[in-house]
């Protein structure tokens, strides 16, 4: 028996088995979310317009980030023990819990609300507005992650979790709120605290003390989190997590090469939906999500082959940070203005070349930790800046779009050094665009289309009077 | 007061004393507000200590939005508008800048002299945020490596005698601050806040021993002074920094009544409270004052051993009125800055007042109504 969501969800790649499997789970979390059948619609046109729904793959991404939904929605009264970490994150610590017991949900349960009440239902708004009413209020330029997080178990849509894992090695904004979580709701947080004290221009080096310390309180957190949640840590969660994440990273790297070639064959919207589901989910979603890049890998094969793609031959490749994560139009925004993105910088964490960790460990904890800063994420400013330098070569670069996220002040460091450094060292144009990557009131696409534009056209003009770029 | 007087004088004449210091070959650290350098380590190697506390203009602010967006806490675009401009002469005087990094505002500073200023020398190490045995021996192989730049620095030794001299040098000056202040539990309101904040932000700058002195010839001229009773409600002041040059705060808490009677900055006051112990590993008695003995400011997580420790003076200080003084863009304080009024409500039946400031002298009249109400309601 249909119901007004199936079109829907057959659009974001259920098939008729799977929505009929998963009916009583659909519509009791559909109900807490307050989604209802004038919302259909809506949510119809904003996928068609903002997503590649040609592509399976696409689809069956966006199933994968409705699933992670469902999922999160109803871990409290399906008996899990909900763990909730701070994005961005080490992701480890969280693979690990979710290997160890399947009576555990692990997830960023804001980075799922963005991605589907934002980029699927387009009714994010409420749930920011709920969150600014319930201790991060506007005008403040506290983060719109956090408002997600925040607005969404106080309206009662996501439950609140049983532990918080809390980031405290990037942002102070992020372990602060979940103080405000625990100040709330009287939950208990494990703080994997970390200081980003690296020296200008240190990257890539660092000190092996670094690796002990933040190596240190990740265990300790998985330490906590066993006491808290009752389970005992599988003694091979570690190698198991790693294996199981490898089919995801391995798709990732045949994607980035695909988006070499010249047209590129998918928009950065897609890729988005990619980077940020690795870095949010540990079950269904990521497991789907898995399955659904090796459906989108033959496909864009296929592109890369017949030379298609989503811009025109020879357009202007730029970089840019990362893609929006509740509204795609900012993203085509880039696109639309004639320019391809064949890589952000939180892909090339992943696909960027590789600095070798410096040093053997032990422990779960100083393993993830090392690879951690000699992969840049969580080193500094200086190294974040670095990955577009190498991205610009990586992927022969026209241009980059450093843009920075006003609400986030570890991303916010960047601000003008990346625009000068990146300028200096590539010889590239730079536009540093101030962005709120999470929320499109304040920043709206419009709001950036001047400045976009005119961008674009300096680079295409670049290009056209035959400046030669990085190889 | 008499000492406040010299002290004025000395802060006047200090520049040209540190240009003669300078010449004599001693080496001047400045180093970034916080609390988390602990002054010691200079002295012990003979070096100068100057800590980076000046701000409250907003026209700094401008000069910083060459070098960082405006999403800062405006104390650190301040220390970045005068590292880039060198419109502080103490930023000029300085042979090396330490960097104790905390937050991300400080990361910001941090970056900006590391990138923009290549020509000043630049040591950083980073202060835990959380409180345990793995973030004090970070804290403490921190300030082993401080120790060791800033021997190869002035090729000084820092023999445990040394240290020891300098430790209880700063024993004493801490010791003194807290005389004066435990002096503000009594209704003995000879010590005037302002003139307790003056002394803390010229201790940042003055010679030690010098500072000392005026230390001790201030608590003597309080102690041969009459008592003088004020009629109005004892606030406690609080926030992330209160940086010399910011007094907006203070002149109209005073020209509304109010007496401040204690004030809780993690920048701009320096941490009184504890002493360092003097014998055993002393550079571990270093990291165990400075780092797990103070009471943590508002970024460590969970702040609850602030929060109390305000519950508390609010108790033993008889405070009337609490006002939470925001730098605005200071995350950290402000997400605290909601929760903490249940907290304070249950624990004592207070309401606080919070207050934000960017600097700008446009926020004067919206604050002094605000402050006035407050403290109308606390006289009813």
């Amino acid at each position: 028996m249909s119901n007004y969501y199936d079109g829907l969800l057959k659009l974001c790649g259920f098939e008729d088995a799977e929505i009929e499997n998963e009916r009583p789970r659909i519509e009791s979390s559909f109900e807490k979310l307050g989604i209802v059948p004038a919302d259909m619609e809506r949510a119809n046109s904003w996928v068609r317009q903002n997503h590649d729904v040609s592509l399976e793959g696409v689809r069956k991404l966006l199933g994968a980030w409705l699933q992670e939904l469902i999922d999160l929605v109803l871990s409290k009264e399906e008996g899990k023990k909900i763990v909730y970490f701070g994005f961005p994150a080490i992701l480890g610590p969280g693979l690990m819990l979710s290997a160890s017991s399947e009576d555990v949900f692990v997830s960023a349960p804001d980075m799922v609300l963005d991605h589907t009440m934002g980029q699927i239902f387009n009714k994010l708004t409420p749930i920011l507005e709920s969150g600014e009413a319930n201790g991060l209020p506007p005008g403040h330029a506290l983060c719109s992650l956090w408002q997600a997080k925040i607005g969404g178990i106080a309206s009662g849509m996501i439950p609140v979790p049983d532990l918080a894992l809390a980031s405290s090695y990037f942002c102070d904004m992020g372990s602060k709120a979940d103080d405000l979580v625990a100040a709330q709701y009287e939950i208990p947080v494990a703080y994997i605290d970390g200081v980003m004290d690296s020296k200008w221009g240190e990257f890539p080096e660092y000190l092996p003390e670094r690796v002990h310390y933040l190596g240190g309180q990740i265990n300790q957190a998985l330490e906590k989190a066993e006491k808290v949640l009752g389970i005992k840590i599988a003694p091979d969660a570690w190698e198991r997590s790693q294996k199981e994440s490898r089919g995801f990273v391995d798709n990732l790297l045949k994607l980035l090469e695909l988006m070499k070639s010249d047209p590129v064959p998918i928009s950065v919207v897609e890729l988005e939906l990619l980077e940020a589901l690795s870095g949010s989910s540990t079950g269904r979603g990521i497991r789907e999500g898995t399955k659904a890049m090796s459906i989108l890998v033959e496909e864009l094969e296929e592109r890369v082959k017949a030379g298609t793609g989503i811009t025109e031959k020879r357009a202007p490749r730029v970089m840019m940070a990362a893609g929006h994560c509740s509204d795609p139009r900012v993203t085509h925004l880039i696109e639309e203005a004639g320019l391809a993105v064949p890589l952000t910088m939180v892909l090339s964490w992943i696909g960027g070349p590789k600095i070798e960790p410096k040093g053997d460990y032990d422990t779960p904890g100083e393993k993830m930790a090392n690879y951690e800063l000699a992969a840049a994420n969580f080193h500094g400013t200086d190294a974040s800046i670095k990955l577009f330098e190498w991205g610009s070569k990586v992927m022969k670069l026209d241009g980059v779009i450093a843009h920075y996220l006003y609400n986030c002040r570890p991303a916010a460091t960047t601000s003008h050094a990346q625009k000068k450094y990146l300028e200096e060292k590539t010889g590239l144009p730079v536009l540093a665009l101030e962005i709120d990557n999470f929320d499109s009131r304040s920043y709206s696409a419009d709001s950036m289309r001047t400045k976009v534009e005119t961008f674009a056209e300096l680079v295409k003009a670049r290009k056209r009077t035959g400046y030669k770029s990085l190889t | 007061m008499k000492a406040l007087d010299k002290l004025e004088k000395h802060l006047k004449e200090r520049l040209s004393e540190l240009s003669k210091e300078k010449e004599k070959g001693h080496k001047i650290i400045g180093y970034a507000a916080g609390g988390y350098l602990p002054e010691e380590l200079v002295l012990a190697c003979g070096a100068i200590p100057l800590c980076f506390i000046q701000a409250g203009n907003n026209s700094i602010l401008r000069r910083s939005g060459a070098y960082i967006c405006r999403w800062f806490d405006p104390f650190w675009r301040s220390q970045i508008g005068f590292i880039t401009s060198g419109k502080d002469p103490y930023y000029n005087i300085v042979d090396l800048i330490v960097v104790p990094i905390t937050d991300n505002h400080v990361r910001a500073f941090s970056n900006t002299v590391g990138y923009y200023t290549p020509g000043k020398e630049l040591f950083v190490f980073g202060v835990p945020h959380v409180k345990d045995k793995l973030a004090l021996d970070y804290y403490l192989q921190g300030i082993n490596r401080l120790k060791k730049t800033l021997e190869n620095f002035t090729g000084v030794e820092m023999t445990d005698s040394r240290l020891q001299e300098s430790i209880g040098l700063c024993n004493r000056e801490r010791e003194l601050f807290r005389e004066i202040s435990i002096m503000r539990k009594s209704g003995n309101h000879m010590v005037n806040s302002k003139d307790f904040v003056a002394l803390n932000h010229g201790s940042f700058l003055a010679d030690k021993e010098f500072m000392i002195d005026i230390l001790e010839s201030y608590i003597q001229e309080v102690q041969d002074s009459s008592m003088l009773p004020k009629d109005g409600p004892r606030i406690l002041l609080t926030g992330s920094t209160l940086a010399r040059g910011d007094s907006k705060v203070l002149d109209i808490i005073e020209d509304c009544g109010g007496i401040i009677v204690m004030e809780e900055f993690a920048e701009g006051i320096r941490p009184y409270w504890g002493r360092v112990r003097v014998e055993g590993d002393l550079m571990s008695n270093l990291a165990e004052s400075y780092f797990m003995d103070r009471i943590c400011p508002g970024w460590f997580r969970p702040g609850t051993e602030r929060l109390d420790f305000l519950v508390n003076l609010v108790k033993e200080y008889h405070i009337k009125g609490l006002v939470w003084y925001q730098l605005i863009y200071r995350e950290s304080y402000k997400v605290e800055s909601y929760f903490f009024p249940d907290m304070l409500r249950k624990e004592t039946g207070m309401n606080m007042l919070t207050l934000e400031s960017e600097y700008d002298a446009m926020e004067t009249g919206p604050m002094k109504t605000r402050i006035e109400t407050y403290i109308e309601t606390m006289r009813r």
